[in-house]
């Protein structure tokens, strides 16, 4: 099951209470559909960079979830018939991630080659080192 | 004096690729206002050095960073 991005822009103005009332419903709808959340990243109040429905104001959180692509359709539906949402954006961070994954697992690979190498470089090393001692003998 | 002037270049570097940034979130606001200047744009290319894959990439973050209201569509 891919990994989901969801972020959340809500209206300032909803009171505490009401807040964690709509996020238990987007939990159970989401636990509904088979989904996890993995992590949660609330930003909390901040300004917008252009006010939204006469708003300066947005209340961001960000969550992470497993789930389903099948779970993501009935999300977003909520989420734009929904009033306390001013913006929502959903991400597929599997797909989003597959190249920096790609890229770490790279380096990883080229790391492990070098140090593999310098080991084995290390190891030669004590060997020829009487050669070139002997070459800068003859040359002096 | 002559009128071509030679104006020493600095050489550009794209900044992901020399600091292994891989994927380029589009809540990284602080990165991506490197990447705007105040009047909201997107700084091309030409002036920033970005390699051309990271261009792409950092286009959709600034426009994904817009529609969340993280960063303007326009500024002053």
């Amino acid at each position: 099951m891919p990994l989901y991005e969801l972020g959340l822009v809500l209206t300032p103005d909803l009171e505490d209470q009401a807040r964690e009332a709509f996020l238990g419903e987007l939990k159970q709808l989401l636990a509904g559909h088979g989904a996890s959340i993995v992590k949660e990243d609330v930003w909390g109040k901040r300004t917008l960079a252009y006010p939204i429905r006469h708003k300066r104001e947005g209340y961001y959180l960000f969550w992470q979830f497993e789930g389903p692509g099948s779970a993501v359709a009935p999300l977003e539906y909520k989420l734009r018939l929904s009033d306390e949402v001013l913006r929502y954006l959903t991400l597929n961070l599997d797909r989003e991630l597959r190249r920096a994954r790609k890229m770490a697992a790279y380096r990883a690979a080229q790391q492990a080659a070098k140090a593999a190498a310098g080991a084995a470089a290390a190891s030669e090393a004590q060997a020829p080192e009487r050669e070139t001692t002997g070459e800068v003998g003859e040359e002096g | 004096m002559s009128k071509k002037k030679f104006v020493s270049k600095r050489k550009k570097v794209c900044k992901f690729t020399a600091e292994g940034i891989d994927y380029i979130d589009y809540k990284d606001v602080e990165l991506l206002k490197q990447f705007t200047p105040v009047s909201g744009k997107i700084l091309p290319r030409r002036v920033s050095g970005t390699s051309p894959i990271y261009q792409r990439k950092l286009t959709r973050a600034i426009k994904r960073a817009r529609i969340m209201a993280l960063l303007p569509f326009v500024g002053e």
